[in-house]
């Protein structure tokens, strides 16, 4: 009775040394910031001051009814991460079938568009910066190609552009090696057996390779996701925002309210509108692919 | 005939793979090329190759931004994170794996969850939860910050993992008379010994890069910066003296690459297996 006793609350003990420092880490990073965080989006504040002054929800207010800058990094955004998921996507299995068949310089080609993905966003936006306002110019000289000519970082369409481009150059063999793993676990027999019935290489890939790939596109698509709603560092080393504030992103925009204009309070609110967001349409994007993905 | 063909189809289409892949990687050729390069031969043309190796560029940035200090904050702090991260993480999911109990359900969800919040929504109380622990302003600090923060992601894979390992191997070591510390380091850490080093990749990838968390936690000082951070404020400083800011990026970038180039094999596994466990 004794020892029964001893024993689950040596259990007890156990279960509390294994769990503890994992639940206290985490509570530091994020549910004592997270909460500070909803406390604050109900304040004015200014960082400086002791006594942060209640407003209720008067941030929240004004961020949905006067705020063009929400209003803007929000729409830049939504446009960003829209464009990202599916091009990066739609070029990363493009690129991942022709890398899936058996070339001899495949392991090559696998790390050369691998390596961006290794960088340092920031630095892979300022090379780029580079090569924009300095290496263009050379490229059109030696070529006479107009394209290089264009101010890249200068106009609000194709410095969103520029972003685009960018982001996708560095993380595109991310995406290319989950699609590749993703492609080898597809059963050769299947296309052989859809080969002998006829079947085209477009129709082999439309009817077997691409329903099969269902898990690594569920995958992908929730990376690509919750990556570009959270876009950041590649803006603020490749263009700075500009031209005229145009590429702000939410992200970028609470930033700039908090750490530069001094709004704490009016920042936070932003931010926990930002975690909102993201908790909805991650919800909305796993419901919908897990769904897909039993039928096929 | 026929094979022929397809013989030749793909020859030319590797062709054009390995000149897409070529075309792909150069950005990074000029950024290296250009690092080698005097202030007005990077004005003049900067796609043409240096005429006169001006390594000077990188004994100046080397002693300018104080490189090898800044190499041991990296190190220390990545270092640090890694230890922690794995260490927390692996007992915590074998333990909340083990326990099948309400409360350890609700434990498993509590560290997994902050996987949905994004950074940016904490960015300034993260910042004030670490003032007020003294956690700022110190290399040691940002290492230690990074246990929580690659914890969630760590104890959902390292917890999917040891739900596959038999718990006779648990029952027969407690009847050999182990406890449950020494249990899980010497049974059940070795065999976690793939997820461990998936888990080692895609951590040591994401603190060695990382720039937001380090911009707020150790930019104050020059001693305490990270190479990332280094390299931004440097460029900052000298938008213009391209040949200097070229430089400072191939130095950030080296080390990565290096360790990319012996342990590529390793690298793409861990992201394949991290991704699809995450």
């Amino acid at each position: 009775m004794l020892k029964t006793l001893g024993r689950r609350w040596r259990e007890k003990l156990d279960f509390g040394l294994f769990t503890l420092p994992v639940l206290i880490c985490i509570a530091v990073a994020f549910y004592i910031p997270f909460v500070m965080t909803i406390r604050y989006s109900m304040t004015k504040w200014n960082g400086i001051s002791k006594h942060p002054k209640f407003v209720g929800l008067d941030n929240f207010q004004q961020i949905f009814t006067g705020d063009s800058n929400f209003a803007n990094s929000a729409w830049f955004t939504i446009k960003y991460a829209i464009l990202y998921i599916v091009i990066v996507n739609v070029l990363a299995i493009l690129l991942a079938v022709l890398l899936d068949m058996k070339l001899k310089s495949t392991s090559w080609l696998r790390a050369a568009f691998f390596i961006p993905y290794i960088l340092s966003l920031v630095i892979v936006g300022f090379i780029w910066k580079f090569i924009f306002m300095q290496g263009f110019n050379s490229l059109g000289e030696s070529t006479g190609w107009s394209f290089f000519g264009l101010s890249w970082l200068g106009t609000p369409g194709l410095a969103f552009i520029s972003i685009l481009g960018v982001s996708i150059w560095q993380s595109i063999g991310f995406y290319l090696v989950i699609y590749i793993a993703g492609l080898q676990s597809v059963p050769d027999d299947l296309k052989e057996a859809a080969t002998v019935d006829g079947a085209g290489a477009m129709r082999r890939f439309f009817s077997i390779t691409l329903p099969l790939l269902a898990p690594s596109i569920t995958i992908s698509v929730f990376m690509a996701l919750t990556n570009s709603i959270k876009v950041f560092d590649v803006i603020l080393s490749l263009t700075g925002g500009g031209p005229g504030g145009t590429t702000y992103s939410i992200a970028y925009d609470i930033y700039r309210d908090t750490f530069q204009n001094n709004l704490y309070g009016y920042g936070t609110a932003k931010a926990l509108i930002l975690f909102l967001a993201v908790l909805v349409v991650t919800i909305i994007q796993l419901t919908v692919f897990k769904r897909r993905e039993v039928e096929a | 005939m026929k094979t022929n063909n397809t013989k030749a189809g793909r020859i030319i289409l590797e062709v054009i793979l390995v000149i897409l892949s070529l075309l792909f990687l150069y950005p990074l050729f000029l950024t290296i090329i250009n690092s080698l390069k005097s202030f007005s031969e990077v004005m003049t043309d900067v796609i043409a190759l240096p005429q006169h190796l001006a390594l000077s560029n990188y004994s100046y940035v080397w002693k300018f931004i104080n490189y090898p200090r800044l190499f041991l904050n990296n190190f220390i702090i990545t270092g640090l994170g890694l230890l922690g991260i794995v260490f927390i993480s692996s007992i915590a999911a074998y333990k909340l794996a083990r326990t099948k109990s309400r409360l350890s359900g609700i434990i498993y969800f509590l560290c997994i969850m902050p996987m949905l919040i994004p950074f940016q929504s904490i960015m300034l109380t993260v910042l004030q939860t670490a003032k007020n622990l003294n956690l700022s302003e110190s290399t040691w600090g940002l290492g230690l910050l990074y246990w929580g923060f690659g914890a969630p992601l760590a104890v959902f894979i390292y917890h999917g993992f040891v739900k596959g390992i038999p718990t006779e191997i648990d029952e027969s070591a407690t009847i050999d008379g182990a406890s449950s510390f020494r249990l899980f380091f010497s049974v059940i850490f070795p065999l976690l010994k793939s997820v461990t080093t998936t888990i080692v990749i895609i951590d040591v990838m994401w603190i060695w890069n990382d720039f937001l968390l380090p911009l707020l936690m150790v930019n104050g000082s020059p001693d305490t910066k990270t190479l990332t951070l280094a390299a931004y404020t440097f460029v900052g400083q000298y938008t213009s003296d391209w040949q200097y800011a070229m430089t400072a990026m191939v130095m950030a970038v080296l080390p990565s690459i290096i360790v990319f180039i012996f342990l590529q094999k390793y690298i793409v596994k861990g992201v394949v297996a991290g991704a699809v466990k995450g």
